[in-house]
């Protein structure tokens, strides 16, 4: 089976421009993604979940999520759980400042002290939640934890990508017996497959079957044809990829 | 005849690239400093969610949307909420105009991107006169 891209922790801030706290959102977040965890975080634009694709609605499925909210509106934990799947954990950064004792941040472009110490409060919380997060294995077909006792842990290896406009979970549509589906990942599953060597043949059909079951809902009684059409795919992939002397 | 409703200015909320940090920048700049009595921001987190305000006053006012990639999130969100917008503007477009301006920095902009902001609200304002200007006549109908 593929390696494929190690578990991360996705971090959704709310952004709110309308607010001092939703800039604290923003700051929060990216010093998370730039300092506190860059090698285990990534993110995604909260309108993204409407606005792109597939992929970018796979995200809080593919990834545990953290939501970062402003205000107790709770747009980022709220449209992620309408558009991707639950957080994992969310935070509330009014909730956070009271509970600190710190004075109403001030200021949508500059916040004031009070502000920056309700980012740095926040990013630490955020980066204790990643690492409680990382800790648990996390079922990205299901978009939830699993029981600890009754799942492999998954493939682990690192990829680049932190910080991201558009960057959702690859996605392709592939026609299983005339109907197109969207599987999520796949593009990662054919690069990965390739890499190792693995040639198009009856004999990968149940490694490419398990490797995207991981991802995506496979009926167990359509097995037969997805396991074609993936074949296929791969074959189509495989070609396009050859290398030429 | 001036529109007597605000120009709603609807920013990209990306903390992915600099552009994202341009966009936000250049709303402020608009509707804190530069024409604060016409105008009025809206956060895409707000639209993303449905909230019945913010949707109301994407309906009720002619928006200015400001997009940080191609992606032009804000632009589809202000239409996906049922609002009409009056002038998309893409900070890449903008740029290509003011190569001289690189910004950089997402937390905190460089000087070049401090440039390309101003120089986009000035644009951004002198669009939300204009509109004012051309639908003041329907504004109340």
């Amino acid at each position: 089976m593929p390696e494929l891209p190690r578990k991360k922790v996705g971090i959704v801030a709310c952004s709110g421009e309308e607010l001092a706290e939703g800039t604290v959102t923003r700051l929060a977040a990216l010093k998370v993604l730039e300092q506190l965890r860059p090698d285990n975080t990534v993110t995604i634009c909260l309108p993204l979940f409407l606005a792109g694709g597939e992929g970018d609605r796979a995200f809080a499925r593919f990834y545990p999520t953290v939501a970062i909210d402003g205000c107790d509106k709770r747009c980022a934990a709220r449209a992620t759980e309408m558009y991707s799947a639950k957080p994992a954990a969310s935070v509330v950064v009014t909730e956070l400042v009271a509970e600190s004792g710190l004075d109403q941040p001030v200021g949508l472009r500059r916040l004031n002290d009070a502000g920056l110490q309700a980012v740095d409060i926040t990013a630490a919380r955020i980066a204790g939640m990643v690492d409680l997060l990382l800790d648990r294995h996390w079922n990205r077909r299901a978009g939830g934890f699993v029981d600890e006792s009754s799942t492999p842990a998954e493939a682990q290896t690192p990829i680049g990508a932190t910080c991201s406009c558009g960057s959702g979970i690859p996605v392709q549509t592939v026609d299983v017996r005339g109907t197109g589906v969207t599987l999520v990942g796949l593009p990662l599953i054919f690069q990965q497959l390739h890499e190792a060597g693995r040639q198009p043949e009856g004999s990968l059909t149940r490694d490419l079957l398990e490797t995207v079951r991981i991802y995506n809902p496979i009926p167990f009684d359509g097995e037969a044809d997805y396991a074609k059409a993936l074949l296929r795919e791969y074959a189509a992939y495989c070609a396009e990829h050859e290398v030429r002397p | 005849m001036k529109l007597d409703r605000k120009i709603v200015i609807v920013p990209c909320s990306g903390i992915g690239k600099a552009y994202g940090t341009v966009s936000r920048e250049a709303a402020y700049a608009v509707t804190l400093d530069l024409r604060p009595a016409e105008t009025q921001l809206v956060a895409l987190s707000l639209l993303v969610l449905g909230d019945e305000a913010a949707r109301a006053a994407v309906a009720g006012n002619p928006a200015v949307t400001i997009d940080g990639c191609k992606l032009a999130c804000a632009t589809k969100m202000v239409k996906e909420s049922g609002g009409r917008v009056a002038q998309e503007i893409a900070v890449l477009d903008v740029y290509r105009r003011y190569k001289q301006f690189k910004p950089q920095g997402i937390a905190e902009l460089n000087e070049g991107g401090q440039q390309l902001a101003h120089a986009m609200a000035m644009e951004i304002a002198a669009t939300v006169d204009e509109l004012r200007e051309r639908e003041g006549g329907t504004a109340d109908a």
